[in-house]
């Protein structure tokens, strides 16, 4: 059994009369790569803010390597690693300047500290950027500014909310990259993020929040087999018969069909050659069917079965 | 830890775009501005006659007496004087062979036809006399061999005033301008103070919570902030101080060591002040910026920046506003060196400040050393 880094219990939190943390508990191990997800508004960044003893709460207890968490527990601030949602440094100070500036918080030799700044600028690749002021950089290296800011102190456990919010594509992956390299080199990560993906990509184990409650936790796989659909099928028909369509519904293992004029869709719960059987049916028939598509469940589905909501809006 | 705070604090504050302008840039163009509108004006050998003016005296006055005589005797009086009874006075002023008359009272009152330069002067004087009156009546009280300095002070007041009539009735000094600059300059410094909340509050800003959860205990980074704010403050005093002196030569008098302490000391005044705001009431980063502008600027206007006999009326109607408004105090004080030599009421002025100094900072810090927070 890993150490216990993390240990949330209950905690309550409320901004009036809204309940933004509703009884909520965590506990991360050592090692491991922690996904908060939910929908903005959700209450990741209350849970942020709480665990790191910056917002007060209503009820509850929060432990970090085993010890209460309090405003002046400095020895274990002093592990902990944040990147904040907002980017969080001087206009005035170049990237340099800022990264000094924010591990000498933490680490008072200087040796030692030029060392890990030079590490982290490598680490972000803002070599080229040293003199630049933030106003500066593009929105992208900013939040690269931003992280090398929060972990250039080689902190054991490091908090990230939503770092990659308006980051492009090439630029999220190298942070992303980043955060599990990070965690090989052994940080405890917590990760917030609305986008499921990234989530999936990199945490090895994630809770589900919505409206301040964890409505589902655990690896990804086990989250996507605590819902029923594992499979959906769908397939691009024109003029299918409900006669037909019933047939389909009848094979094993799917349980909803569902049919637009032009797409037909089915969900199938566990099972294989689900979309062999599917197909089946349809060339015993003699009908001519255009493309066909086949998709595992995401954390979105995962979502959407428990909450009966998408994460997150199309467009987004 | 401190050092490293302090160190950041007073590059990220000396560099701030804001503080450049309005504490170096601004007082410096605002410093000229001055120098050349009234700079041509402002010769100490300008000619000078004496303006004919009839003193009635209804009650016995004897300060009145004394301020006159002294201003109607040295080598180029400021007064012609008659001493005669009230109906004369008036037929003198019909006839034009006075150009005011001065009436001694319970208060002190001018009678002029007309306006004009030497009738703004003469009102000047009476104005000047007003502000000064308790300061001469004590002198001569407790210190009597001090009195002449005192009154042969305000008469050069006074003098000063007739070399600038192109300022049109505006009948103040010439460096009390300069003055009214470095005490605004020294109340701008709460723009720099207002940072140290907003960067130090984890509900204020980001950089607060980053700060908020590093393992730096707050009152380590609260200090060098402030610590950090004074520096920068001193260094714009000390550019704005030395501007005036030594580029524009204005001749601020007295001891320029002690000039340059009282500025400083005022900025620290100007940063504590701005920190305190700061750290008041759960009103927005914004909100908290036209605050301290608004109440600098309205300590600036009292003090007589934008309408020089301002500060007169008041010591007439309010008194003890000047002797709480910050930017009142920091020009007194330049007043008490220049003007008065009075080191005695220079010290209290100094000693006052530094109570500011220690109040709003202490306040301050009982505001803001909050660790955790309700709401981010
Ligand atoms: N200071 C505050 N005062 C009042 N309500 C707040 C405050 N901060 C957050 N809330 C509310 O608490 C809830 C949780 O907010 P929180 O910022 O934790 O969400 P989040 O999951 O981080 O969202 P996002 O993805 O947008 O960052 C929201 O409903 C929000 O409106
Ligand atoms: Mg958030």
């Amino acid at each position: 059994m890993k150490n216990t880094v993390v240990k949330a219990e209950n905690i309550i939190k409320r901004y009036g009369d809204l309940v933004a943390l509703d009884h909520f508990s965590l506990e991360i191990s050592e090692g491991e790569i922690f996904g908060l997800l939910g929908p903005n508004g959700s209450g990741k960044t209350t849970t942020i803010n709480c665990i790191l003893s910056l917002l007060s709460f209503d009820k509850g207890s929060i432990e970090i390597f085993g010890k209460p968490m309090t405003p002046t527990s400095y020895d274990i601030k002093k592990n902990i690693g944040v990147i904040m949602q907002n980017v969080a440094v001087f206009d005035e100070l170049t990237v340099y300047e800022n990264i000094d500036y924010f591990c000498g918080l933490y680490i008072t030799d200087k040796a030692q500290r030029k060392q890990y700044v030079d590490e982290a600028v490598e680490f972000v690749g803002l070599e080229d950027f040293l003199r630049f002021r933030p106003k500066k950089l593009s929105g992208g290296l900013l939040r690269r500014l931003n992280i090398a800011c929060g972990i250039a102190h080689k902190p054991k456990l490091i908090i990230l909310d939503e770092p990659t919010v308006a980051v492009d594509p090439q630029s999220r992956n190298r942070i992303l990259e980043g955060i599990e390299e990070l965690n090989r080199n052994g940080a405890t990560v917590i990760y917030t993020s609305h986008y499921m993906e990234e989530v999936e990509q990199i945490c090895t184990r994630i809770a589900i929040m919505d409206k301040g409650k964890k409505i589902a936790e655990g690896t990804k796989d086990e989250l996507k087999r605590m819902i029923r659909n594992t499979e959906t099928v769908t397939i691009e028909i024109l003029g299918l018969e409900d006669r037909i369509k019933d047939r389909i519904s009848t094979l094993p293992h799917v349980y909803s069909t569902e049919y637009d004029g032009t797409k037909l869709t089915v969900g199938c719960s566990g099972g294989k050659h689900n979309l062999v059987r599917i197909l089946g049916v349809l060339q015993e028939n003699d009908l001519s069917f255009g493309r066909v598509y086949s998709e595992l469940p995401t954390l979105n589905d995962v979502f959407l079965e428990i909450t009966g909501k998408a994460l997150r809006d199309k467009e987004d | 830890m401190f050092l490293h705070n302090l160190k950041y604090e007073l590059l990220s504050t000396l560099r701030h775009p804001a503080l450049i302008f309005w504490l170096m840039l601004f007082p410096i163009f605002l410093g000229t501005v001055f120098k050349i509108g009234f700079g041509s004006i402002y010769e100490e050998d300008t000619l000078f006659s004496s303006i004919p003016t009839a003193v009635v005296e209804t009650a016995d006055n004897s300060i009145l007496r004394e301020v006159v005589d002294a201003v109607s005797g040295d080598d180029s009086p400021l007064l012609k004087t008659t001493y005669t009874d009230e109906d004369t006075a008036l037929e003198m002023l019909r006839s034009g062979e006075v150009k005011g008359i001065i009436c001694s009272g319970d208060k002190v009152t001018l009678t002029v036809k007309n306006s004009g330069i030497e009738q703004s002067i003469l009102k000047s004087f009476i104005e000047q006399y007003g502000v000064y009156e308790t300061i001469i009546k004590d002198t001569l009280e407790n210190d009597p061999a001090n009195a002449q300095k005192v009154i042969a002070a305000l008469s050069a007041d006074v003098k000063a005033c007739t070399e600038k009539p192109v300022t049109q009735g505006n009948t103040d000094l010439f460096v009390q301008y300069f003055y009214n600059l470095i005490a605004m300059v020294a109340i701008f410094g709460s723009e720099t103070g207002l940072h140290i909340t907003k960067d130090n509050q984890a509900n204020m800003s980001s950089l607060g919570a980053r700060r908020n959860i590093s393992p730096t205990p707050k009152s380590i980074s609260l200090s060098a902030s402030l610590v950090g704010c004074f520096i920068a403050q001193a260094v714009c005093m000390v550019i704005c101080v030395t501007f005036i002196v030594f580029v524009l030569k204005v001749d601020l008098g007295g001891d320029l060591l002690l000039v340059y302490a009282s500025s400083i000391v005022g900025g620290c005044l100007g940063v504590t002040m701005g920190f305190l705001i700061g750290s008041i009431a759960r009103i927005s980063a914004d909100a908290k910026d036209a605050v301290s502008m608004s109440v600098s600027m309205a300590f600036c206007f009292l003090s007589g920046l934008f309408i020089s006999n301002i500060k007169g009326i008041i010591a007439d109607t309010v008194p003890w506003v000047n002797s709480i408004n910050p930017v009142a105090i920091i020009s007194d004080c330049f007043y008490c060196l220049n003007l008065y030599n009075d080191y005695t009421r220079y010290s209290v002025k100094m000693i006052s400040m530094a109570i500011y100094i220690v109040l709003f900072s202490a306040l301050g810090v009982i505001l803001t050393r909050r660790k955790k927070y309700a709401s981010i």
